[in-house]
C-alpha cells in the first residue's frame, strides 16, 4: 500500500537547518490501521504530510497504491488527492459556506460522479458517520465532534485507498473522541479501509494495528499489536 | 471540461449566496453606475454631432451646394442651372445666391459681415433660416431697400454683452448703411432679426438676390446654389444623379463642405470620449480587483482546504471567475435600468445646446462594445487575483 524510502524533509538552509523528517523508511499494507505517535516535534505531521501528498519530501522515495507519486506534477497529485486518499485534519478543515452535505458533495461532484450519484454515496456515508440529521447546517452551526464527523465523511466519500488522519481528536472531548475512533475502527474492520492517524494520547494506542513511534524525524519503534495487545485502560483526566 | 465547470459553479453560487452581502451588492452597483459612464458620455456626443449635423443641413448648406467651374466666380446662367436641378427627382429645394464681404455702419458702428443674397421664396424651401425670426419679418421677393441680420450682428447697447462686432444694439426698423467692395453704398431698412442658434447664421446679413444684381449689375448669375434632397444620408448618390442630368459645376456635400468644423468638434469629443471610457474601465477593472482579491485573500484557508481535498487549482480560479462573471452581469442589467431611467428622465428635461435640445443616441453597437469591453475587464479583474491567491501551496495557505 505504501513503501517509503529515507524520506527527508529539511525546512530552511545552513544552521538553522530544521530536520522534520530526518530518514524514514515505512511500509503499510492495505488495510492495516496505523498510529503514527510521539512528542510534539517530533515529524509526525511532517510525515503525513508526505503521505497525503500536501508537501513533497526534500528526498526519497515514495509509492502509494503502486504509484510512485514524487514523479507526479502538481495536477496529478490534487487528481490522485481526490480519487485515492482521504484526509483529516485536526481543525476539521471544512469549507465554512457549505452545509454539511455541501462539504461532503464537494469531492464526489468534483470526481464527476452524476447528482443523483453523488447524493447518493453522500447520504451513505454521513449515515455511516451517525449525522444523519444535521446535514443540512453550515460547519460553523455544529459541534467539534460534528464537524469531525463531517470531516471524516468527505475524506471517505470518494472510497480512498487510504485515510490520513493528523490528530483528529485533540479539539476533541473524550467522548467525541471515542465516537470518532470507534468509527475509525469500524471502518477499518468492516471496510478494510486502511488508516495512518498521528496521535499523541497514550490511551488511543488500544484501537491501533501498529504503533509507530518518532522522534527527532525518525521511527523510534515499530510495534505490531492491536487492540488486544496494547496495554490500553481508560483514558486518564 | 464540463464537470470543472460545474464545481467551479456550484463554489461560486454558495460564495455568492452565503458570502458577504453588502460588498456584493456595492459591487454591482459600481459596475452598473460604470456601465451607466461607458454608454451615457458617447450617446450624448452622438446626439450632439446629430444635432450639428442637422443644424449645418438646416441653416448653412442644404444637402448639396454646386459651386462654379473651374478657375470661374460665378455660376453662369444660373436660372436655367436652378431649373434644370428642380426637375431632378428627389430635389425638393434649389437656391441660388451671392456671398460676399461687406461693410455695415449703424451709428458710429461699423461690421464687415458675409453678406448672402437670396430669392427669399427659394431660400425657404432649402434652408430654415426664415422660420428663425426674432423680431420683424424676413426678406420677400420683391424687397429692394430691407436687410435682415443675425442678432449677433445686430449686438446689444451694452457692448460687453457682445460676442462679435457689432452694431450696437440695432432694431427692427432702423436705417443702415452698406457699403460693397465694388464702392457702392446703400441705405437699408431693417426688416428682420434672426435668431437661430446657428452661430454661421446670426453673425451674417441677407438682402435679397435681385437687389445684389441691381448693385454689381449682375443678371442670371450667383456664387453658389444651395440643393435641398428628399433623404437626408443618400448625398453622394443625389450627387451622380445630378451629374448624369449633366450638371457640369462643382458638387459638394454639407458634410465635405463642413468637414473641418464638424472633424474638429467630434474629434474633441472623441478625446474626452476616450478619457472617460478609460476612466471608467480603470474604475471598473479596480473594484473587481479588489473585491475578488479581498475575498480570495479572506479564504485564503478556504481554497487550501479546496486544494488539499483534491479541488484542482483550475476549478478555484473558474469559481472566482464565475462570480466575476455573475458581477458583472448584475451590474450590466442594474446598469440597463439606470440608463433608462436617465433616458427616461432627459426625454422629459433634454440638455438644451445651442441648436436645439440634445437627444441621446444609444445604438446597439455602442451597447455592444460597452459590454464586451466591461466583461473584458471583469474577467481579468477575476482572473489575476484568484491567480495570485492561488499560487501559494497547501501547507503556508492552511495554517492560514
Ligand atoms: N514550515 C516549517 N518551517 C520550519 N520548520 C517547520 C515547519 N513545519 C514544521 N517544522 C518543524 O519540523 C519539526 C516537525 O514538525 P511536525 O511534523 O509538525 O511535528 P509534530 O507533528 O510531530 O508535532 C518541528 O521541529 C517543527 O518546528
Ligand atoms: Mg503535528
Amino acid at each position: 500500500m505504501i513503501i517509503g524510502t529515507d524520506l527527508k524533509r529539511y525546512y530552511g538552509l545552513g544552521a538553522v537547518q530544521v530536520r522534520a523528517l530526518d530518514g524514514v523508511s515505512l511500509k503499510i499494507q492495505k488495510g492495516e490501521f496505523v498510529g503514527v505517535m510521539g512528542p510534539s516535534g517530533s515529524g509526525k505531521s511532517t510525515l503525513l504530510h508526505m503521505l497525503g501528498l500536501l508537501d513533497r519530501p526534500t528526498s526519497g522515495s515514495l509509492l502509494i497504491d503502486g504509484v510512485d507519486v514524487g514523479a507526479l506534477d502538481e495536477q496529478a497529485r490534487t487528481v490522485f488527492r481526490l480519487r485515492r486518499l482521504g484526509y483529516v485534519f485536526q481543525d476539521y478543515a471544512l469549507v465554512p459556506e457549505l452545509t454539511a452535505r455541501e462539504n461532503v458533495y464537494l469531492p464526489s461532484m468534483a470526481r464527476g460522479m452524476t447528482p443523483q450519484e453523488c447524493t447518493l454515496v453522500c447520504t451513505d456515508i454521513l449515515g455511516v458517520v451517525g449525522l444523519g440529521d444535521r446535514i443540512h447546517h453550515l460547519p460553523s452551526q455544529m459541534s467539534g465532534g460534528e464537524q469531525q464527523r463531517v470531516a471524516i465523511a468527505r475524506a471517505l466519500v470518494n472510497r480512498p485507498a487510504l485515510l490520513l488522519a493528523d490528530e483528529p481528536c485533540a479539539n476533541l472531548d473524550t467522548r467525541n473522541s471515542k465516537v470518532i475512533l470507534d468509527l475509525f475502527r469500524k471502518l477499518n474492520h468492516d471496510l478494510h479501509q486502511t488508516i495512518v492517524m498521528v496521535s499523541h494520547e497514550e490511551w488511543h494506542k488500544q484501537y491501533f494495528d501498529r504503533i509507530i513511534s518518532m522522534k527527532d524525524g525518525l521511527i523510534e519503534t515499530d510495534i505490531q499489536g492491536g487492540p488486544e495487545g496494547a496495554s490500553g485502560g481508560e483514558p486518564s483526566g | 471540461m464540463f464537470e470543472e465547470s460545474k464545481v467551479a459553479f456550484f463554489l461560486a453560487k454558495r460564495s455568492i449566496v452565503r458570502g458577504n452581502k453588502g460588498t456584493l451588492y456595492l459591487t454591482i452597483l459600481i459596475i452598473g453606475m460604470v456601465f451607466v459612464n461607458l454608454i451615457f458620455l458617447p450617446s450624448i456626443i452622438s446626439g450632439v454631432a446629430v444635432l450639428f449635423n442637422q443644424q449645418t443641413i438646416d441653416y448653412s448648406y442644404g444637402n448639396l451646394v454646386i459651386e462654379p467651374k473651374e478657375n470661374q466666380v460665378y455660376i453662369k446662367s444660373a436660372d436655367e442651372l436652378q431649373r434644370k436641378i428642380e426637375r431632378i427627382p428627389g430635389v425638393t429645394g434649389v437656391s441660388p445666391q451671392y456671398v460676399s464681404g461687406t461693410t455695415i455702419v449703424y451709428k458710429g458702428n461699423e461690421v464687415t459681415p458675409l453678406l448672402y443674397a437670396i430669392n427669399p421664396d427659394d431660400d425657404r424651401r432649402v434652408l430654415k433660416i426664415a422660420t428663425k425670426v426674432a423680431s420683424g419679418e424676413y426678406l420677400a421677393d420683391g424687397d429692394t431697400d430691407q436687410i435682415v441680420i443675425g442678432y449677433r450682428l445686430a449686438g446689444n447697447y451694452d457692448e460687453r454683452q457682445d460676442v462679435i462686432p457689432s452694431l450696437g444694439g440695432v432694431d427692427v426698423g432702423k436705417v443702415v448703411e452698406v457699403t460693397y467692395n465694388n464702392g457702392v453704398t446703400r441705405q437699408y431698412r431693417i426688416k428682420g432679426i434672426i435668431n437661430s442658434d446657428s452661430y454661421d447664421v446670426d453673425s451674417n446679413a441677407f438682402i435679397t438676390k435681385n437687389e445684389y444684381e441691381s448693385v454689381y449689375g449682375f443678371e442670371n448669375q450667383a456664387n453658389q446654389m444651395l440643393v435641398r434632397t428628399e433623404e437626408t444620408g443618400n448625398e453622394d448618390a443625389m450627387r451622380t444623379t445630378l451629374m448624369a442630368f449633366g450638371v457640369q459645376e462643382k458638387i459638394w456635400t454639407w458634410e465635405e463642405k463642413s468637414a473641418n468644423f464638424l472633424n474638429q468638434i467630434i474629434g474633441s469629443f472623441n478625446i474626452i470620449n476616450f478619457i472617460g471610457t478609460v476612466v471608467s474601465l480603470v474604475i471598473a477593472i479596480v473594484v473587481i480587483f479588489i473585491v475578488i482579491f479581498i475575498n480570495t485573500v479572506y479564504r485564503r484557508k478556504q481554497i487550501g482546504i479546496l486544494k488539499a481535498i483534491g479541488i484542482d487549482r483550475s476549478i478555484i480560479i473558474r469559481s472566482y471567475l464565475f462570480q466575476a462573471l455573475f458581477i458583472f452581469a448584475l451590474g450590466t442589467v442594474i446598469g440597463f435600468g439606470f440608463l433608462a431611467v436617465i433616458l427616461q428622465l432627459l426625454a422629459a428635461n433634454p440638455i438644451v445646446f445651442p441648436g436645439g435640445p440634445v437627444a441621446p443616441v444609444v445604438d446597439a453597437m455602442l451597447i455592444f462594445r460597452s459590454m464586451v469591453s466591461l466583461l473584458v475587464v471583469s474577467l481579468i479583474a477575476g482572473y489575476v487575483p484568484a491567480w495570485l491567491t492561488t499560487r501559494e501551496d497547501i501547507l503556508t495557505a492552511i495554517r492560514g
